[in-house]
Formats: structure tokens, C-alpha cells, sequence
């Protein structure tokens, strides 16, 4: 397997091809009883026919079957006019920690591989951004199958070193994107929130239909150092000598003071929300994720 | 300031320091950590850090004051004084160990050792009635201490001092008096631990009071373990010294009768003997003599050295049979019971002897006899019985002071064995051989190898050459009582004896085998002339010529015959070392016929003694004899009274005199004291500087509050650890993507 590859799973997108990825809110690019686009389709080639249906747009009546058979029938297409996902995967040099099997870096890559080739799979177009205080790596949205190499190689950064800074990332996704879609962040959210914020926000405007997967290691969370430790920065110079277990309690605190602002943040806005954590199988988390997607989904 | 049983663990508190070391430590082997959530880790930290810093702070302190209470706790300290006593609530115990040996009467100014005891004692009990804390006490006297076996009888015995206690105690030691024993401290150290049952809850000050006297002090090797026994169960030992300075003093040492023939009317010689306890000579010691109550011309004893004892005979005779007493008495010094002492002469009206002769003509009985009751104006005391052999076996011979064989060719058997049996009891024996006689016969069965009363086997007669030159007289005596006294120049007449023929006797028999033979007297070729042995309790002594004339000229108006066989009578009989003296304390005791005499026997003490009349069982004693006793508590003539069995009564006098030893007034200095005592813990000090010390034992041992501490900080250590360290609680978002 290609390095690029490494972030592809098998079992995980064997667990999670059998679902699919839905918009949850309207986007452009509709296909016929998949997604409620309200464009037209582009470049369609046909698949079957079907019969038709009240609601069905009666530009697409083949009338020539109507004239025959004196049956309505409506004609489908090979590729309808698809989702756009775009991945915004972070490749800072937050996401290189990690404790488990893989570090945040990797774990985030895999989530965000497995969302591409789910994506492809259903004939919808994905993009991806790979950015850390700027976005590094853009890919276009394709729909071809042979797309997922170029993400997964976009995806594979060799030596992330930079701070995150979400907003000029998200604004210029903003920009680059002023279609309709969806927007998948995959990030360990290690940054200003108020900038974070403020670009999600922006997306929403937009009419992104919008996903955050936060990313963190279990250490993150739990803070189980013990003994004299020294603390250094990955995406700064700074520093703490400390004995963890004295500052434990503050960090965890302040930490959950921190997950609960991006949870209320992410609500607020209308963005579904999840934690995953590192130590956790990528399949579990992302059908999970999925699954409860789906019924909020079709509870719409 | 706490003391400490076991300072040198004090180092150990440098251990303390070791939680500081660790830490300092830790601080440069803290572990790196590449880490993304830096602002949350910060801002724990900014939020955290003063308290932080001070639960770190506290919980080293925990650590530290942890580490160093188990050194604390191992090093046993004890917080001595008023302060520790406020945490001490143990009855504190004060045992007086008072000396009431009569070296304690020793007198200055105008009191004694023993009066500035007592107050040293109420002293004591004051002070302890002042104090708060629970006290008790105990007195015990070193005369009431009892023996090995216990039978100690304290005065006060762990009696609670309250507020009257102290007057009580007055009350008590007004009636005490020094006692005329030279008990020493030994038995009352050992009752300390045997007497007075260890309470846990109670602490003890023994308080020793003597006088220190260097018999008992100056090599007090079997006191040391007492002490030590006493000093190692935390117990606070006091030596306290009731006399300051060592007093001259003379002691009556001993008065006794020497050798000699102790009869009625029979003039015998007394020895008394004085003691110079003083590091001065005296010149022109006076004893005053008292026979049967009548003063006698008093001795002047011109000079004694310092430290030694002069022996000063006197004559004396007393026309009747019976118990006579004598007294000596010197003039007043520091100790005044030393100064008196008595005797009691029984002298027999007269002293019968057996003479037993071989010859058909008792020839050499009848020269025997003329020199032991020469008869006329001169009294001897001595009955002489002149008998054949044959009465040996036919009559009792107890009544005999001695018997002597003279030429005898042969005995029986059961004469034999009767005059084994008399002298293995104590009579004196005195064979004299000649023409008789055969080597045969006294070897088979006298000698018996050894086993019989001859001392050494006979070889055969020899003759004697005579000598011309008459450069050595034919009599070599030696230095024993019965020539003794023609030792030096008096031996004039000894010299004019001839002795023609004699039985020799071999001289190179293994000594081993002959250890009471010894020969009194050789011949002037060197040869064995008189020989002694001892057999069981009484003397046998064998003449290897002839009493009378046969072999020699010394029977025959040579007057150091009469004075030999006079001197030869009184030594077989043994009078003086049958002479009793007693001491107080000694069992006295009176042998009495059980078929004769009811077993009970009323002892009737002195006039100054302060013990009433007591009456005590005759019993079985080990050695076999049928006697009552009595235990002599002060000196002076007690008197055992016999009531027979036909209703008649006989009285018995004995004197007891105070040991002479104790007179010694020499005490050890306290220097010498603490090295022979170096391994005691005590307090040596005057009476006089004495102060309550119960202080010292005030105070508690801080091991078991310190153990609370240690556990109070461990249980402090680890809710500091846990507040400082926090548990891991539950972790957030567990539940992952929601």
C-alpha cells in the first residue's frame, strides 16, 4: 500500500461503507431522491427509468416512453448532480500528539480518508483541505473514484510544524467554495475559539451544512501524568515544569470548560458536533457518528 | 529538655532531610513531554500556583516531620521534669532502703548516722506529701530485709502519702533505733524487685541510705547486680551517704579463753582482743574486765598500730564449776556497741580422764596420772581413771575429756571400734607406745591403711644413740599448742630428755593419702617422735616411746612433763575451740535431751535488749542433734531455760556480741564508689543536700504520643498527598463522539 494510503482502513470503511453520508439541510447539487438539489444536473448520463412521481420535475418526463406506453416516466442518470464535502483536515503540529495506536494527526487523517471514500462511493464529490495556520494542501471536488489518491496524498503532510488559525483557513475556504455543501472539520480545535467561531459561523452563512470531528487523545482528557513532569509546547517555545497531579484538577476543569464553549459553540450554530477520541476504534466513532446522523436525518 | 534512652539514633535525624533531597532530586529527573493542550496545562498552573506551592511546601513538612518522628520515636525520648509530669499520671514510688547496722549509730556532735537517716527519711516523705502527683512509699530497714530467702519485713509498705503521712512516718521512725547487726545492703537491694512487686503504672525512686563503709562498698561486687537490676528498670536510684567523714573507733574484737584446762578452780587464761579502726596508733588502751559481775584489774594494752588488732591475755579462775561470765568493756568512742563484749566459761567441776594401760603394773598409767592430778595444793581439774583395756569395750566413754592408750599389745574389736566412735564425735585420744607394743597389730588394726585412728603405720623399735656431745637436745618441737610452750627459752628442762628407744615410722607415704597427719615433735636424728591426725571431729595423738620410763627419762622428775601432758590433756580436750561465741543474728542453740527435756525452751534475752521472752520447739537438726534455737536480734547473755521432764529446771547462758567487723568505721569515697559502680546509673549525694526527687522520674515517656504524631501526620501526609496529587476521576467525554 502506498504511504498515502495508510490512512485508509479497511475495517473501518467496511463498517461504515453500508451508510450513507446525508445532508442533513439542503445543498446544491440535488439527485433525484437522494439529494433535494435545487440546481439542475450537469453532464447526466442516463441509468433507468422510474416511474414517475408527484413532485418529480416534469423536465425530466420522458415523454417518448409517455407516448408508447402512456405511462409517465421520469429518466435517471448515472451521476446526478452530487454532494460537495469538503474535508478541512488539521495537519498543525497540535495534531502530532498522541498516546494510542495513532496520534491525532493520523486518527484525523484516517476519519477524514474513510469520509472521502464514503463519499466517492455514493457519487458525490469531495475536496479536502489540509491546512494549519493556512491551508497547505487544497483539493478540488471530484466525484471520480480516483480522487481519493490525490486526498490521501494532499492528506499526507510530512513535517507539520505550524500553529493552528482556523479562521483565515475557514474564510478562505469560504471563498474558495461559494457553492452549497458540506464542510467537514477534522481537527483537535487547539485554537482560539473566538476566530473558530467566527469562521464556522461564516460557513454556516454560507449554507455549508456543517460537521466538526474533534480530535483528542485520551491524555488530553484525562491528564493521568504523574511524577515531576516537563511540559513543552509542540506549536510554541513555551514550557512548564510541573508535578501534574498538582495541576491536574485546574486542567480538567479548564479543559472541560473548554469542550463544553466549542460543544455550546458548535450548537449554537447549528453544526453537528463530535468528540472522538483517539483511543477509540475509527469505525465505532464514525458509525456512531453516522448512525445518529442518519436519524436526525430522517427524523427531518 | 527530653532526654533520650538512645541519643546516638538522634544522628538518624538527618534522615529527615531526605524527603528535601528527594525532591530536589526529582526536580531534575522530571520526565519530557511533547504536549498540545499547553493553554489549559497553563492555565492550571496560573490559576493554581500559589496554592500549589504551599500544599507542596506542607506536604514536605508532613514528610519531614514524619521521618523525623520515627527517629524521634526510635530514640525513646522522655521528657523529664514538671513539664513531663503534666503528662504523666504514674504514681511515683519512693522505697527507703534505710541501714540500721550499728556502724549507723556512729555518733558526732550530737547525733548519729542513723538519727540523720531518719531525718533524711521524713525529708523525704515532706517533700513527696507536697507534691501533686500520686506518691507512694515504702520503708524497708537492711536488719528486716531477710536472707536469700525472702522473710523481709518492710516498715511501710506502699503506703499512699496523703496529707498526714508524713507525720505518721515521724511517729514511726522516733520508735526505730539502729539495730546491733552488721547486716548489709545486699538483701534489701535484692527485695527492691522481690518485695515490691513492680506496678506498671507506678515510677521509682529508691532512696539507699547507709554509710558506706568500705567492708561492704569498697569492692561491692555482689551489690553491683542488684544495682544493676535496679538502675535498668528506669528506676531512679539515690545513694545517699549519712556519714561524712571516717571517726576513729576501737573495737572489742574478740574474748575468749585460750588452750588450756577449763575447770573449776583451775586458773586458765582469757584473750581479748582490740581493734585500732583509726589511722592513728593508741597508746594506753584500757579494757576494763568484769568476771561474773566483780571488776578486775583492767588491762592496759600500751600500744596499738593503726589498722591492727592487739590480743591481750589475762588470767582468771573461778572456784566454782559452771557457766561464769566474763564482760570487757573499753571506754567510749564513736560506735559504743563495739565497745562491750562477753563470754561465758562453763567450766566442769572436774575433767575426767581414762587411762588405759597394757602393763599388768599400769607403770606408765600411774606416771600419767601424777602429772595430770599431781594431787596436793595443786588443782589440775583432772580426774584420772586408770583401767584395763577391757572397759573400752564394756563401758560408755562420753563422759571422758580424753583417753589415753598407753603400751597396749592389743585391743578387741569392739574397743577398737568404740574409740572410733568416741573420737569420730569429738574426743581427744592419746596413745603412747613401748615394749608392748607390735608393728602387727596397731598397722591390721589400728592403721587399717589409713582408715583407722593410728596416723601412720609403725616400721619397728629403733634405738636411739645416745650422744655424747650433747650438742642438740634429743626433742625437736614444733610450733603446736602442746609444745608451744617450750618454744624459745623456756624449753630448758625439754632439752634434759633422753629418749632411748622409739617406734619409727615411714615418712615417705604419699601425703595425699595421710592429709591431717602432721608431726608435733621429731627426734634428734631427725626421726618421728609425736604425730597427730585428725579423725572425724575429734584429735588423735600417738607418743612413738614410751608415758613412763621404759624408753626414756622425760616421765622421770623432769617437770616439762607435768606441763607437756597438762598442755597434751588440755589440747585433746579442746575446751577453747569448743568455746561458743555468737554473733547478732546467729541462731543460737541449745542441745537438750529429748527423753530428759520437755521439747520447749523459754529464751530470756538481755535486760537492755528490747525483745520480749520467747519460747521455740526443739527439733531434729541436720547435723542429727536434738536442740531448740533462737535467732539473737541485739548482744548481750540470753538464757535458755530446760524444763525436765521430773519437773526440775535448767538454765543455759549464752553471750552474743556485736560482729567486730562493722566497728571498722572506714567509709568508701564516693570517687571509688562510681568506678566500682560503673555500670549503675545512680545519684550519689550527702543526706544533708538530699532533695525531693521525684522530679526525675516526673516525666513521660514521649514514644507513645509520638507514635499518635507519626500517625497524625502520615493520615495529614497522605490527604495532602491526595488534595495536592488528586484522584483520577472520571474521565471527560468517556463516551466519546456525542
Amino acid at each position: 500500500m502506498p504511504d498515502s494510503r495508510r490512512f485508509l482502513h479497511p475495517e473501518a470503511i467496511k463498517r461504515i461503507a453500508r451508510l450513507d453520508l446525508r445532508a442533513r439541510q439542503i445543498v446544491e447539487g440535488f439527485l433525484a431522491g437522494m439529494h433535494r438539489s435545487p440546481s439542475f444536473g450537469q453532464s447526466v448520463e442516463f441509468l433507468q427509468h422510474r416511474q414517475y412521481t408527484a413532485g418529480d420535475d416534469p423536465r425530466y418526463v420522458d415523454w417518448k416512453v409517455w407516448a408508447k406506453q402512456d405511462r409517465l416516466y421520469v429518466k435517471r442518470f448515472e451521476e446526478d448532480t452530487n454532494l460537495r464535502c469538503t474535508l478541512l483536515v488539521d495537519v498543525s503540529a497540535s495534531m502530532r500528539y498522541g498516546s494510542a495506536a495513532m496520534d491525532k494527526y493520523e486518527y484525523g487523517c484516517t476519519v477524514a480518508a474513510s469520509l472521502a471514500y464514503l463519499v466517492l462511493r455514493q457519487q458525490d464529490a469531495v475536496g479536502c483541505v489540509a491546512f494549519d495556520e493556512q491551508a497547505r494542501t487544497v483539493v478540488p471536488q471530484r466525484t471520480r473514484r480516483s480522487h481519493l489518491e490525490s486526498i490521501l496524498q494532499a492528506l499526507d503532510v510530512s513535517a507539520p510544524a505550524n500553529k493552528t488559525d482556523l479562521y483565515p483557513v475557514l474564510h478562505k475556504v469560504a471563498e474558495t467554495y461559494p457553492r452549497r455543501g458540506m464542510m467537514v472539520l477534522v481537527s483537535d480545535l487547539l485554537a482560539d475559539r473566538p476566530p473558530l467561531f467566527r469562521g464556522l459561523r461564516l460557513l454556516r452563512r454560507r449554507g455549508h451544512d456543517v460537521m466538526v470531528f474533534h480530535i483528542l487523545d485520551d491524555d488530553e482528557l484525562d491528564f493521568p501524568f504523574e511524577g515531576p513532569t516537563r511540559f513543552e509546547s509542540l506549536e510554541s517555545s513555551s514550557a512548564l515544569s510541573c508535578n501534574p497531579r498538582a495541576l491536574r484538577r485546574g486542567y480538567l476543569a479548564a479543559i472541560g470548560d473548554y469542550l463544553e464553549e466549542v460543544r455550546r459553540g458548535c450548537v449554537r450554530h447549528g453544526i453537528d458536533y463530535a468528540l472522538l477520541r483517539t483511543s477509540r476504534p475509527l469505525d465505532a466513532a464514525l458509525a456512531a457518528f453516522l448512525s445518529s446522523r442518519l436519524g436526525m436525518h430522517h427524523r427531518n | 529538655m527530653p532526654t533520650f534512652a538512645h541519643p546516638a539514633l538522634l544522628w538518624g535525624l538527618l534522615i529527615a532531610g531526605l524527603p528535601v533531597l528527594i525532591h530536589l532530586i526529582n526536580m531534575f529527573r522530571h520526565q519530557r513531554v511533547r504536549w498540545a493542550a499547553m493553554e489549559f496545562l497553563l492555565a492550571s498552573q496560573r490559576r493554581n500556583r500559589t496554592w500549589v506551592l504551599l500544599k507542596q511546601l506542607l506536604l514536605l513538612l508532613l514528610r519531614v516531620g514524619a521521618v523525623a518522628a520515627v527517629v524521634l520515636m526510635l530514640a525513646q525520648p522522655y521528657l523529664p521534669s514538671r513539664w513531663g509530669g503534666v503528662l504523666d499520671r504514674r504514681t511515683i514510688h519512693h522505697i527507703v532502703l534505710l541501714d540500721d547496722s550499728y556502724s549507723m549509730t556512729d555518733r558526732w556532735a550530737e547525733t548519729t548516722a542513723f538519727d540523720e537517716a531518719k531525718a533524711t527519711v521524713e525529708r523525704i516523705a515532706e517533700d513527696a506529701a507536697r507534691q501533686a502527683r500520686r506518691q507512694s512509699f515504702s520503708l524497708l530497714r537492711f536488719s528486716q530485709a531477710g536472707g536469700a530467702d525472702g522473710g523481709a519485713r518492710p516498715d511501710v509498705l506502699n503506703e499512699p502519702i496523703g496529707g498526714g503521712f508524713p507525720e505518721q512516718l515521724a511517729g514511726l521512725l522516733r520508735k526505730l533505733a539502729a539495730s546491733e547487726t552488721a547486716v548489709g545492703p545486699r538483701a534489701a537491694l535484692e527485695a527492691v524487685e522481690n518485695v515490691f512487686v513492680r506496678d506498671p503504672s507506678e515510677q521509682r525512686v529508691v532512696y539507699l541510705l547507709t554509710d558506706f563503709r568500705a567492708r561492704q562498698w569498697r569492692d561491692p561486687a555482689e551489690l553491683v547486680p542488684a544495682l544493676e537490676r535496679i538502675s535498668r528498670s528506669g528506676t531512679a536510684l539515690h545513694l545517699v551517704a549519712c556519714v561524712d567523714r571516717v571517726r576513729a573507733n576501737v573495737s572489742l574484737a574478740g574474748l575468749a579463753p585460750t588452750e588450756g584446762t577449763l575447770a573449776a578452780n583451775v586458773p586458765f587464761f582469757m584473750e581479748v582482743k582490740v581493734a585500732n579502726h583509726s589511722d592513728a596508733a593508741l597508746n594506753d588502751v584500757l579494757v576494763m574486765i568484769e568476771a561474773d559481775g566483780n571488776p578486775r584489774p583492767a588491762l592496759r594494752i600500751p600500744a596499738i598500730p593503726p589498722g591492727e588488732t592487739v590480743a591481750e591475755r589475762f588470767p582468771l579462775r573461778f572456784p566454782t564449776a559452771g557457766e561464769h561470765l566474763v564482760a570487757a568493756r573499753l571506754e567510749s568512742d564513736a560506735v559504743a556497741l563495739d565497745n562491750l563484749r562477753y563470754a561465758v566459761v562453763d567450766l566442769p567441776a572436774d575433767l575426767p580422764v581414762l587411762l588405759i594401760d597394757g602393763s599388768l603394773d599400769s607403770g606408765d598409767a600411774v606416771y600419767l596420772a601424777a602429772a595430770l592430778q599431781p594431787g596436793g595444793p595443786v588443782a589440775t581439774g583432772i580426774t584420772a581413771r586408770i583401767e584395763r583395756p577391757r572397759y573400752l569395750s564394756q563401758n560408755p566413754l562420753g563422759e571422758f575429756r580424753a583417753i589415753y592408750l598407753l603400751n597396749l599389745e592389743r585391743l578387741d574389736d569392739s574397743a577398737i571400734e568404740a574409740l572410733e566412735q568416741y573420737a569420730s564425735e569429738g574426743g581427744g585420744v592419746a596413745m603412747f607406745l613401748g615394749p608392748a607394743c607390735t608393728p602387727a597389730f596397731y598397722n591390721e588394726r589400728l592403721y587399717r591403711g589409713g582408715r583407722g585412728l593410728f596416723p601412720l603405720p609403725l616400721a619397728g623399735q629403733e634405738a636411739l644413740p645416745v650422744d655424747r656431745l650433747e650438742k642438740a637436745p634429743d626433742i625437736e618441737a614444733s610450733d603446736h599448742p602442746i609444745l608451744r610452750v617450750f618454744s624459745g627459752d623456756r624449753n630448758s628442762f625439754l632439752s634434759l630428755v633422753a629418749i632411748d628407744r622409739y617406734f619409727s615410722v615411714p615418712e615417705n607415704l604419699p601425703a595425699e593419702a595421710h592429709p591431717s597427719v602432721a608431726v608435733i615433735a621429731r627426734l634428734r636424728n631427725g626421726a618421728a617422735l609425736a604425730l597427730e591426725r585428725r579423725f572425724g571431729k575429734g584429735k588423735v595423738v600417738v607418743f612413738l616411746t614410751t608415758a613412763g620410763p621404759a624408753w626414756n627419762n622425760w616421765a622421770r622428775g623432769n617437770p616439762s612433763y607435768v606441763v607437756a601432758m597438762l598442755e597434751l590433756q588440755a589440747y585433746l580436750a579442746g575446751a577453747a575451740e569448743a568455746f561458743a561465741s555468737h554473733l547478732v543474728g546467729d541462731a543460737l542453740t541449745v542441745p537438750l535431751d529429748p527423753e530428759r527435756f520437755h521439747p520447749q525452751v523459754r529464751w530470756i534475752p538481755p535486760e537492755a535488749s528490747l525483745s520480749q521472752a520467747a519460747t521455740s520447739e526443739a527439733a531434729r537438726l541436720a547435723d542429727g542433734r536434738f536442740a531448740a534455737t533462737f535467732s539473737a536480734p541485739g548482744s548481750g547473755i540470753y538464757r535458755a531455760e530446760l524444763s525436765g521432764k521430773d519437773g526440775s529446771r535448767q538454765a543455759r547462758r549464752l553471750a552474743v556480741n556485736v560482729d567486730p567487723r562493722e566497728g571498722d568505721l572506714d567509709i568508701v569515697e564516693p570517687v571509688r564508689l562510681a568506678e566500682a559502680l560503673a555500670g549503675v546509673d545512680f545519684r550519689y549525694q550527702p543526706a544533708a543536700t538530699l532533695q525531693y526527687a521525684g522530679e526525675e522520674v516526673s516525666g513521660a515517656s514521649l514514644a507513645e504520643p509520638l507514635l499518635l504524631f507519626l500517625l497524625v501526620l502520615l493520615l495529614a501526609e497522605q490527604i495532602v498527598a491526595y488534595w495536592v496529587g488528586d484522584h483520577p476521576r472520571d474521565a471527560i467525554g468517556k463516551g466519546g463522539a456525542g
